[in-house]
């Protein structure tokens, strides 16, 4: 029986992808020229690979609260997420360990378009302080 | 790793390169509010003061905003992507990714983060369209007292 989070919806508009490019100083055009974008067969500029990871991350500090830390987070993308298009961010505990030694989960996240398709997947370990 | 992997990127792979950057206040606000992130414990001292950290703390993945090098603009590639993944390969246009990211502490305000930076592989694989070039780098991020804050694994895929 698996345990779900709840879920995080967002929506990554032209500012907050452009913001993203601008903080982490990401200059490849496809995160907010257009053209450049459909000229390498995207419908459109695309959210970056490092927010995609941001939604999750959101996703397990929002459960987590102030009770443990997001110690390793891994994703894959698996189709591009475009702006004004809703995610859905969702997560179950796949594994606990409570030991003597060690407390922590291993939950398995995933994020999926307006259509349920998937976006990316990937795992997120919280160990508990 | 195929014959198409050159001698050229042979020589780049697992050359480090090192700069380091200061953080500040504003650098960790305006990173939560570019992923959405509204917790006040990244930009609200009085709050964060009442936390368990005793100040304003980065989110997980804040590391992020050191991985790519702040080259000048001509040393990019035309499309602009990073120079970290700027390798002689035929392939030019992205096609998703993947990341493994570690978080060993949080970042505060005031921490000077050192960046070491690796190429640690390129390889193709035959895909749906044709061939994939994937590109692996790993960051790794350190504090000013030489203790390990994150690490990044990220790997990029290319196609012609």
């Amino acid at each position: 029986m698996t345990t779900p989070i709840p879920e995080l919806v967002v929506c990554p508009d032209h500012k907050q992808i452009f913001m993203f490019s601008a903080v982490t100083w990401n200059r490849h055009l496809i995160h907010y020229h257009k053209d450049t974008a459909i000229s390498e067969g995207l419908l459109d500029i695309v959210v970056q690979r490092g927010l995609i990871g941001n939604f999750f991350a959101r996703l397990m500090t929002n459960w987590i609260g102030d009770y443990a830390e997001l110690s390793k987070l891994t994703w894959k993308v698996a189709r591009s997420a475009l702006p004004g298009k809703d995610i859905v961010c969702r997560g179950e505990i796949k594994q606990k360990v409570d030991s003597e030694r060690e407390k922590y989960l291993i939950c398995e996240v995933t994020a999926s378009n307006e259509n349920d398709e998937l976006i990316a997947s990937g795992e997120a370990t919280v160990v508990f302080t | 790793m195929d014959n198409t992997i050159t001698k050229d990127i042979l020589a780049m792979i697992d050359v480090k390169k090192v700069w380091y950057y200061d953080v500040t206040k504003r650098d960790i606000k305006r990173f939560a509010q570019a992923i959405g992130e509204v917790n006040l414990i990244h930009f609200d001292e009085d709050f964060a003061k009442s936390t368990r950290y005793g100040t304003i703390i980065a989110p997980p993945l804040f590391c992020q905003i050191f991985t790519f090098d702040d080259v000048p603009p001509d040393q990019l590639p035309n499309d602009g992507s990073p120079i970290e993944i700027d390798v002689p390969i035929p392939a030019k246009r992205t096609v998703g990714g993947a990341s493994s990211y570690k978080i060993f502490q949080r970042v505060k305000a005031g921490d000077r983060i050192t960046v070491k930076s690796t190429l640690k592989d390129v390889f193709t694989k035959e895909g749906k369209s044709g061939k994939l070039y994937f590109v692996v780098v790993q960051t790794e991020f350190s504090n000013q007292n030489n203790e390990p804050v994150a690490e990044e694994t990220a790997t990029y895929i290319k196609r012609i």
